[in-house]
């Protein structure tokens, strides 16, 4: 694979993107600005709801924002729709309509649509089939795939001739955990070949590994935006301390230590400094004793905790192994 | 694009031209043809033997038929075929798309936007135009009657075809719900095929109808391809010609405002 030129030319530039619903009494989008380079794997993190699906499809023209701008290198993206959906791939939310195409099929025509060489498609095609392992479904039908595999193959679709900006929402969902560390070495491929990768997702956890800068955004704002670790540096000298409270039980009272704290179901995550982490342990361990709580973990910061704190939301996952 | 040493990769340029148009209305037909091969055979053959249906109910309606009447009748259940598949057809399917939840994915590929609507267009005739020639043999049959088939016939069905099916995807993008496209769909099916003089004369109608059947196109749709395919039957064909290449004109543009808009 070859690698692009990845020169200033290509930069995605949004500025003050707006979106409102309903006359304006609902903000999907309040004045949104990102930059993006090319080669980067930009992440779009936020609960559901908070504004990112409807970014992205303002992105590739689905969408008009009320006011503001987007900008990928000279192109406006706002005023020449047509243009957006030439320079962007989009892997959308839903799943994709390939019921009665064939694996390979779905792949090569979606290349064709995307103005790529038919020869070109046929090799990249035949290497990425390869690479997420997914061969064997080859000549099967898209109804006969499973969740997963779907998603991988419209990943593929959407990238076997990528857009200058690669946008891609959720593309995880679904997928099988060897599958899905295949999808991110492909994913950082994409950047290597010149793409800016967006990457929205409301899994903080496979965000932390897989981009090098994001955007968090709820309610429609942008919070914070910045690489993961420089999103913790509020965090910088804290723990995690995680405790499992007896289902049912209320909240404990929570010591001065204890900087901010978020619970779902029965799992406590707060937050406390370094210097305090014997009395922490102390703390859980008495909850515990008094049988209150079942279990409890310390570890270290985590983008989840700099991502609770910025939104008061804990993430999905957390959320269903609470449950 | 690519050059030799690059095998493929992002886009270096935006395409255009008359030879991107094309490639994309082709890539955009194989897409549609691919996506309903399951069920693209079945609506065809279902088309044919509702137009063949139609044909005979008409013939088992009517006892004793003289030839103009028997010519009306043929004529008329193949009119309606060609009508109702763009006008009920494309808002159906693309209600399917967007209560799917990929409506979006279609929408977000690079194909211009004009070569998408000719792709619709293609689909509906290739349903269309064998279901009409089917009510026409089999209507032939029952009724016993003789066409006299003009040249007009291709102007007149390209006219009804498109004017039909773009007003069909004209509500299909208009309208978010995708229920909502369904509900006005069918009524518009009713419509036709109840409350339009195309399988009887206009004059049968309470005259308010009369006067919107005028204004409306379905009425001069019947006019213009029966003209194609009779002698002496009908009269006022250019009237019927200009009413429906204003319709065509009009669901073009409307077509075009709806496409090109975003919410």
């Amino acid at each position: 694979m070859s690698r692009f030129e990845t020169g200033g030319e290509w930069v995605f530039r949004s500025n003050g993107v707006t979106k409102s619903y309903d006359g304006g009494k609902t903000y999907a989008n309040r004045d949104i600005s990102i930059e993006v380079h090319p080669g980067e794997v930009y992440g779009l993190l936020g609960p559901n709801g908070a504004g990112k699906s409807t970014l992205v499809k303002q992105v590739i023209g689905l969408l008009k924002p009320d006011s503001g701008s987007i900008h990928l290198g000279v192109h406006d993206l706002v005023a020449d729709p047509d243009a957006a959906r030439q320079l962007c791939s989009y892997l959308p939310q839903a799943p994709m309509p390939i019921e009665s195409f064939k694996l390979h099929e779905a792949i090569q025509l979606t290349g064709e649509i995307r103005g790529g060489d038919r020869a070109a498609i046929v090799k990249r095609a035949n290497e990425m089939i390869e690479a997420m392992q997914i061969e064997e479904w080859r000549d099967t039908l898209g109804a006969k795939l499973s969740g997963g595999v779907r998603r991988l193959v419209g990943f593929v679709m959407v990238t076997v001739v990528p857009g200058r900006v690669v946008i891609l929402d959720e593309p995880t969902n679904d997928v099988d955990p060897l599958r899905r560390r295949l999808l991110w070495e492909q994913i950082r491929l994409l950047g290597e070949m010149g793409a800016s990768v967006f990457l929205v997702t409301h899994n903080v956890m496979e965000a932390e590994k897989a981009v090098d800068r994001l955007a968090v955004i709820a309610d429609g704002e942008l919070l914070a935006e910045g690489t993961p670790s420089s999103l913790k540096i509020a965090d910088r000298g804290c723990l995690r301390l995680q405790v499992m409270l007896v289902p049912g039980a209320p909240d404990p009272p929570f010591p001065p230590m204890v900087r901010h704290h978020s619970r779902v179901g029965n799992n406590l995550i707060s937050t406390i400094n370094e210097v305090d982490a014997g009395d922490g342990i102390a703390w859980a361990q008495r909850l515990m004793s008094d049988g209150v709580a079942e279990e409890y973990a310390l570890g270290a910061i985590t983008l989840e905790d700099a991502y609770i704190r910025l939104t008061g939301h804990v993430s999905e996952e957390n959320a269903e192994m609470a449950s | 694009m690519t050059t030799d040493s690059i095998a493929i990769g992002p886009p270096a340029a935006i395409r255009a031209g008359s030879t991107h148009w094309l490639r994309s209305l082709g890539a955009m037909l194989r897409w549609h043809l691919t996506s309903m091969r399951l069920v693209f055979p079945v609506m065809v053959v279902v088309q044919m033997l509702v137009a063949a249906g139609f044909s005979i109910g008409m013939s088992l309606f009517y006892v004793e038929v003289s030839p103009t009447t028997g010519l009306y009748l043929a004529t008329g259940a193949a009119i309606i075929t060609l009508i109702l598949v763009g006008l009920v057809v494309t808002p159906q399917v693309v209600a399917g798309e967007k209560e799917a939840g990929t409506y979006d994915f279609s929408w977000s590929l690079p194909i211009p936007r004009s070569a998408s609507v000719v792709a619709w267009v293609i689909l509906s005739a290739i349903v269309s135009v064998p279901s009409m020639l089917v009510a026409l043999v089999v209507a032939a049959w029952r009724l016993d009657v003789t066409y006299y088939v003009s040249w007009l016939v291709i102007p007149a069905v390209v006219l009804v075809v498109v004017s039909g099916t773009l007003i069909g995807y004209a509500i299909a993008h208009a309208i978010a719900s995708p229920s909502l496209t369904q509900l006005v769909s069918q009524v518009l099916a009713f419509g036709v095929l109840g409350f339009t003089p195309i399988t009887y004369p206009l004059e049968n109608l309470p005259e308010w109808l009369q006067n919107v059947h005028l204004v409306l196109p379905f009425y001069h749709m019947g006019v213009v391809v029966r003209d194609s395919l009779t002698l002496g039957v009908v009269d006022d064909v250019g009237l019927a010609y200009s009413i429906v290449l204003g319709w065509t004109l009009a669901s073009v543009l409307v077509t075009g405002l709806v496409i090109g808009r975003r919410k």
